[in-house]
């Protein structure tokens, strides 16, 4: 059975071919989107604990994305 | 409603969704595959290379599908002059050029077999090799171009544009005679596949939609912390 899934009558190649290439370009384009959040995550969350700790305080109460990405960033390190 | 449109509101429940995607996303996967692979049955006339069916047909429909958003919401930003709405195109337009050269490159496998030639220039293949350039263009104005009204401009034009191309993509099969067969799915009329087929195809096209969606919102995601970040001098 294992056989017949693999060959495909013949067509294995063609078949094995087109869904090794999409699930490859999806694998590389997830890969490729996921550092690229990451990196910016990180950069933003440096920036932000650059600042004085007043300043900080100010942003982190003003923008609720600053306050996510900052508590996110803390949970990966 | 308007607050509910809020870029940090929207932040918010774009964590909430990339988890739940996340969180089925595999096990649909898997389904998807086991009834592509090995459920369904071989075709009567192409036997089992009609499989990459499963791949090629739900890559061109996203591809189609993303340029066609991309080009209503260049319409309107035009109109409305919504930032966010440029956020959202620039965000789906990776996706879909992915998926327009996935759709080109597993027609051209599929072709081999069926049609004894990997590539021709054939109205339909040929108009999506349009489409493929018009992402392609749409996506370095956006890059390159380093004002970024004056990117937005002539991105929003080229999507336009290429709006014209998405009809032709369409009915090509039907206004010139093409080595690609007719679509054998309506939205109007009945379709001329069989219920074993549709299901595997319906399914995977279901999974790459979520999989289109993941990183949508991923991208998305990426663009409202690079825009905070160019505003934190002003928080």
């Amino acid at each position: 059975m294992i056989q017949n899934i693999l060959s495909m009558s013949g067509y294995g190649l063609f078949v094995w071919g087109s869904f090794t290439i999409t699930f490859l370009a999806c694998g590389l384009l997830y890969y490729k989107t996921y550092k690229t959040l990451k990196k910016y995550e990180r950069d933003f969350a440096n920036e932000i604990n650059c600042l004085s700790a007043e300043r900080k305080k100010v942003v982190i109460k003003n923008s609720k994305v600053a306050s996510q990405v900052l508590s996110s960033f803390s949970e990966t390190i | 409603m308007f607050k509910i449109l809020n870029l940090s509101n929207i932040f918010f429940w774009i964590e909430k969704l990339i988890g739940f995607i996340n969180s089925i996303f595999f096990i649909l996967l898997l389904v998807a595959l086991s009834f592509a692979l090995i459920f369904s049955p071989p075709d009567y006339l192409q036997g089992d290379s009609v499989r990459i069916m499963y791949v090629h047909v739900p890559s061109a429909w996203i591809g189609l599908a993303a340029f066609s958003s991309i080009a209503i919401l260049s319409i309107c930003h035009f109109i409305f002059k919504i930032k966010n709405i440029k956020l959202i195109t620039k965000s789906i337009a990776p996706i879909g050029l992915m998926f327009t050269c996935l759709a080109l490159v597993t027609g051209s496998i599929w072709g081999q077999p069926t049609w004894g030639t990997w590539w021709a220039w054939d109205a339909r293949i040929t108009s999506m090799l349009i489409l493929a350039l018009f992402y392609i263009g749409f996506i370095s104005t956006q890059k390159f171009i380093l004002d970024e009204n004056k990117a937005n401009k002539i991105s929003s034009i080229i999507a336009i544009i290429g709006l014209i191309n998405i009809p032709i993509i369409k009915y090509s099969v039907e206004w010139w005679n093409t080595l690609h067969q007719p679509a054998s799915i309506k939205l109007t009329g009945e379709s001329s596949i069989h219920s074993s087929m549709l299901t595997p195809l319906l399914l995977m096209f279901f999974v790459l939609l979520l999989y289109c969606a993941l990183i949508f919102l991923m991208k998305y995601k990426t663009e409202i912390i690079r825009i905070k970040k160019k505003n934190l001098k002003r928080l």
